[in-house]
């Protein structure tokens, strides 16, 4: 749990204190990199995501009255921030730089299967509508629960259970998965 | 129903293995810092002070009322709205030498632009933008451009030309481009012309201060514009980039099929191709915060003729008529813009201090 017990704005004309930021971007910045680049596609555009969010949360600390609905509360404000990217500024060029949307892959028994099933299934999620694509992202990246999610996106977490299921299907359902599906049948992977 | 484990992983691959950039928590929190020093003062409280909060509303509705009529009469002729604020105020800091307005170019924080016409001296002063960024570090990028107008004498357009361009290549410049026009073929002089100069950006400031001795400056115009966050911006995707560019190389050294080196290599080249744009953008930024342009536009005395009519005392008079109601139904127009703002104005203060002093009523009982 993260300490916010000096979230309280200091003194008037007193030194600017940035350790609650600092704490938050110590603990939470790489996670938080990582699940915006994979809502937004690329990762220029999730840095700025991430620094627009983690500035806005500062900025508006004081709104958190209950420390234990931090982490929502973060992610509700970067998930904001991502859909703000996907809305205004990044239809206006290429959304998915595919130079980024795979990394490396260490330390696999198989690196070219996984990068290949890696690569797939961001090319699934990348056709996934926003909203669908976000609460996967929450649920099976940044491990949140139902509830969780729920309140970091501001729905029911009935709506969230019908997303996700509604979002597991259609990535099932999209030609890459299933082709990569047809692939490991025959090696006897397992993608239901 | 795609498995639930098999997305985890996968989405783990395709995120957990990249590095974030270096830096980035120091730059937000420096970011977050400057936003703090600039944010506005909370000390003031109007509520605990009533009486004062009233005291200093009616005395900047009076100083706004009268600002707002007495500025623009005063200005009348040049440019009112600026001074009357209805545009944007000129960022760059003016300062008065002996009589002739200056413009210090090196003081221009973001964005600034700075324009002056007439026939006083201009001058400018640039003690020199920061030099450009180090290897490794970036420092301040700023671009700056200027135009300046000059009157010369005579058939003077060659000979400041010549003049333009030795103060250019003293600067460490050099010409970018030049037109003129002939006024006459016959007599092969240039009635007038136009010269753009290219000088490092520490020496702008000098040189149009320099130029503006060639000739009679009638007007001037400089811009500067701080795209540091563009370079670094552009920087930090290169270097990202080519992060990616050497980890699918790593990938590719383990790949153990041609469809999975052929996968990599089309990552790859897409890569490549990206590094190529970044690096091309770069190096227009780099040109343009390396070198500042200053455009020259030089005119002879005799390039704008001055048509005299000789008019007989009746139609002089009638001119005269018609002219003086003009400037009288000109002089009406523009007194009605300050008027009317400075009813509006005082409109929304009383109404302010209306509410105000309702709101204390009613907390009182």
């Amino acid at each position: 749990m993260l300490d916010i017990s000096t979230k309280k704005r200091g003194q008037v004309g007193g030194p600017v204190d940035l350790s609650d930021l600092e704490q938050w971007l110590t603990l939470r910045y790489p996670q938080s990199v990582r699940t915006a680049y994979l809502i937004v596609g690329n990762r220029p555009d999730a840095e700025d995501a991430v620094q627009e969010a983690y500035l806005r949360a500062w900025r508006f600390r004081d709104t958190l009255d209950d420390a234990s609905s931090f982490s929502p509360w973060l992610y509700r404000i970067l998930v904001n921030a991502c859909n703000s990217k996907l809305r205004s500024e990044i239809p206006h060029r290429d959304r998915r730089h595919s130079a980024d949307q795979l990394e490396s892959v260490a330390s696999s028994d198989d690196p070219t299967s996984r990068f290949a099933l890696s690569r797939d299934v961001m090319n699934a999620l990348s056709a996934l509508p926003t909203h669908l694509r976000v609460v996967v992202v929450l649920r099976y990246y940044a491990d949140l629960s139902e509830r969780e999610i729920a309140a970091a996106i501001g729905r029911q977490p009935g709506t969230v259970k019908s997303r996700l299921h509604e979002a597991r299907r259609r990535l099932a359902e999209h030609p890459a998965i299933r082709s990569h599906a047809a692939e490991s049948t025959t090696s006897g992977e397992a993608v239901q | 129903m795609i498995e639930e484990g098999l997305l985890t992983s996968a989405l783990r691959d395709a995120a957990d293995v990249f590095d974030v950039s270096e830096g980035a928590v120091e730059r937000i929190l420096e970011v977050a810092r400057n936003a703090e020093d600039r944010a506005p003062s909370r000390a003031v409280q109007f509520a605990r002070h009533p009486h004062r909060g009233r005291t200093l509303l009616a005395a900047v509705a009076v100083v706004a009322a009268l600002g707002g009529i007495a500025l623009p009469l005063m200005n009348k002729g040049t440019a009112p709205l600026h001074a009357f604020g209805g545009l944007p105020p000129l960022t760059g800091r003016a300062t008065s030498s002996h009589g002739a307005p200056k413009f210090d170019a090196s003081t221009s924080p973001n964005s600034t632009q700075s324009s002056a016409s007439g026939n006083e001296g201009l001058a400018v002063t640039g003690t020199g933008f920061a030099p450009n960024a180090a290897a490794g570090t970036v420092g301040p990028r700023i671009e700056s451009s200027g135009s300046i107008t000059l009157r010369v004498k005579g058939t003077g357009v060659e000979t400041s030309f010549a003049r333009l361009s030795a103060l250019a290549a003293k600067d460490g410049g050099s010409v970018s481009s030049s037109q003129a026009r002939f006024a006459n073929r016959s007599t092969g002089h240039f009635a007038y012309g136009t010269i753009v100069l290219r000088v490092p950006q520490g020496r702008f400031g000098a040189l149009v201060t320099q130029v503006q001795r060639v000739g009679h400056a009638t007007s001037l115009t400089t811009s500067s514009n701080d795209v540091t966050s563009q370079y670094v911006d552009l920087r930090a995707r290169i270097s990202a980039q080519e992060a990616s560019r050497r980890q699918y190389l790593a990938i590719m050294s383990r790949a153990g099929s041609i469809s999975a080196v052929l996968a990599v290599q089309r990552q790859l080249d897409t890569i490549q191709s990206q590094i190529e744009q970044l690096q091309g953008q770069l190096n227009v930024l780099d040109n343009q915060t390396t070198y500042g342009l200053l455009s020259v536009h030089v005119t002879t005395a005799a390039s704008v003729p001055l048509v005299v009519r000789h008019r007989s005392g009746l139609a002089k008079a009638w001119h005269d008529a018609v002219a003086g109601f003009v400037a009288g139904f000109e002089w009406l127009v523009r007194l009605s813009g300050p008027l009317v703002f400075a009813v509006l104005l005082l409109g929304a203060l009383l109404l302010a201090a209306w509410a105000v002093r309702r709101a204390l009523r009613h907390r009182r009982t």
